[in-house]
């Protein structure tokens, strides 16, 4: 009996053992690869994570927000950028939901020299405003904001 | 969501060399979104959404997209491409659960 015991004692740290190696080694991996776009977070926490201190200059000349003055449906809003001539080359443009749970809704990476234009449809949890803000290769940050009005709650993510 | 990863793919009936071409491409996904507990907390665990959706063409990416759960379910997505060669166009969609679906089409130059 107490022989079965330790078996089974020895078995059950085995298994721990091998459950918390499983469970190790996917945060090893996770730590060394860029940190996820999106968290749960206010939008400054979001804003200073992905971009830093760094300005967000005023974009308004380059970049061409489109997203509906009202969303009827908060649960897909057609939200669609353009970037034009900007000084230095476009590296990324983020689309970001100020009010939304998780603020940073998306990243979108040009190819190099290619043309800018891309929409999607984001969830809007309520009122606030989107911002497209283009990162340009020399690091300079260009914004823009348009408020969307929600009717209905996306209620979401 | 027997349906989950089916991708469509829309471009313009005709496309002429150096067009500048817009495309539209949709995946059915449910890109679960973040739930919350009886205390209004938000329960940690592995979400299942897109995170990533990459569009090639002649064997070279031309646009990607890094996504997150403030995207809408069934998401749908619009770029332009400078069509240039006839040649194939296509778009993966990689999910956190990693399923990756993807589609292409075959760009025809009139």
């Amino acid at each position: 009996m107490t022989h079965g015991e330790g078996m089974s004692r020895r078995q059950a740290l085995a298994i721990l053992g091998a459950a918390a190696v499983a469970a190790g080694s996917p945060r090893a991996a996770g730590a060394q690869a860029p940190p996820a776009l999106g968290a749960p977070e206010p939008v400054a926490h979001a804003l200073k994570r992905v971009f830093g201190n760094r300005q967000i200059r005023d974009g308004a000349s380059a970049i061409k927000l489109d997203v509906p003055l009202i969303a009827e449906n908060g649960a897909m809003v057609p939200v669609s950028v353009e970037v034009g001539a900007t000084p230095s080359p476009v590296k990324h443009v983020y689309l970001v939901a100020d009010r939304n749970p998780v603020p940073i809704a998306a990243r979108i990476t040009p190819a190099p020299g290619g043309p800018l234009q891309a929409g999607l449809n984001l969830r809007l949890a309520e009122t606030g405003d989107v911002r497209a803000i283009a990162e340009l290769a020399d690091g300079t940050l260009l914004g823009v904001k348009r408020e969307v009005r929600v009717t209905v709650s996306g209620c979401a993510a | 969501m027997a349906d989950i990863g089916r991708v469509r793919i829309r471009v313009p009936s005709t496309i002429r060399a150096g067009d500048v071409v817009r495309v539209r491409a949709m995946v059915l996904h449910p890109m679960e979104r973040l739930e919350r507990d009886a205390q209004g907390k938000i329960v940690a665990r592995a979400y299942n959404y897109v995170n990533r959706v990459v569009v090639t063409y002649l064997g070279k990416t031309v646009v990607a997209f890094d996504t997150t759960q403030s995207v809408s379910e069934n998401p749908h997505f619009t770029f332009a491409f400078k069509a240039t060669d006839p040649g194939r166009l296509t778009v993966a969609f990689h999910d956190t659960a990693g399923g990756t679906y993807e589609e292409s089409v075959e760009i025809k130059l009139a």
